[in-house]
């Protein structure tokens, strides 16, 4: 029972924290493109230019393996869970 | 204002640090004397600070509770500098289960056999590091929970708290992720809305134009 309540509340918790993540990384990368552009073409009022540009770039993100990377915060407590339940048990 | 907040800050500073006090795992370096078990009824003033019955039993008023009686020895600054003196001290040992704190514990009958074997005799004295979570409070009748024991050769043992120091490296990166998620959300959210609703009120004129003021110069307080 203890397991189930364990496994359903960490669930929420870490998917709260899964989609927080994500919005701040793609946040992240959305700025930087931004200010590529904007390195790139300095004195350009081509909004639709740049908005292509940031779309792009966000795409080519989605496909990369970094939003993947996020899934880390479902498995990492679940390995730590299971050290610390180790530690505690067999050592 | 200043006083208030200064309160603040002191008041939640020692409500988190008793929390991490309380919970985090601390090193006795101790002779275990003997090992016993009685019977306990909880109330609601002691409750909180026991954990559950054993993993997979039924939860009753009334259980029995394994003790293992020590003798310890003196510390300061948390253990991390020994003192020639030592007191008895007693501990619990109870599984901590699933649930809380996460200690995942589920062994307390053979950890209290392991103290049993451990038990120190005057003459031959035995010494052991005992590792352990919580208070012994004795107007609560509240006793630390062993989580594990393991005997050494001497009283003059190091024990280098390896999982505290990943834990508050993980508290810190923690913090610092936070904030920057935080200003990220500022910079990209909340701020261009400001300045969304900074521009539809110029055009209303100057009244509102003083009323922007107002709210930006509250807004400008939660930023420092």
């Amino acid at each position: 029972m203890g397991l189930i309540r364990l496994v359903f509340f960490g669930f929420i918790a870490l998917s709260v924290v899964y989609f927080l993540v994500s919005i701040y990384s793609r946040s992240v990368r959305r700025e930087k493109l931004e200010d590529s552009w904007g390195k790139d073409n300095p004195d350009s009022n081509d909004d639709a230019a740049r908005e292509a540009f940031v779309d792009r770039g966000i795409t080519e993100y989605n496909a990369s393996i970094r939003p993947k990377l996020i899934l880390l915060v479902y498995v990492i407590p679940v390995i730590m869970v299971a050290v610390i339940h180790f530690l505690t048990t067999y050592n | 204002m200043r006083k208030i907040k200064i309160g603040l800050f002191v008041f939640v500073f020692l409500l988190v640090g008793s929390l991490l006090h309380y919970v985090l795992p601390q090193h006795d370096i101790v002779r275990i004397t003997s090992t016993e078990v009685i019977r306990t009824d909880f109330t609601w003033l002691n409750r909180r600070f026991y954990a559950q019955a054993d993993s997979g039993s039924a939860e009753l008023g009334t259980r029995d509770l394994r003790l293992i009686n020590t003798e310890k020895k003196n510390t300061f600054l948390f253990g991390f500098i020994p003192r020639d003196s030592s007191r008895v001290m007693v501990y619990r040992n109870e599984d901590t289960g699933w649930i809380w704190p996460p200690y995942f514990k589920f062994d307390s009958s053979d950890l209290q056999a392991q103290a049993a074997a451990e038990i120190s005799v005057s003459g031959n004295e035995q010494w052991a590091v005992l590792t352990h979570y919580g208070w012994r409070n004795k107007y609560l009748s509240i006793y630390p929970n062993a989580i594990g024991v393991r005997a050494v050769d001497g009283p003059d043992v190091q024990v280098i708290p390896w999982f505290n120091i990943f834990f508050f490296v993980f508290l810190t990166a923690a913090f610092l992720f936070l904030r920057a998620m935080w200003r990220q959300f500022r910079e990209r959210t909340i701020d261009p809305a400001i300045q969304d609703m900074g521009d539809s009120l110029e055009a209303a004129g100057d009244a509102m134009a003083e009323k922007r003021g107002r709210v930006r110069r509250w807004l400008d307080t939660w930023r420092n």
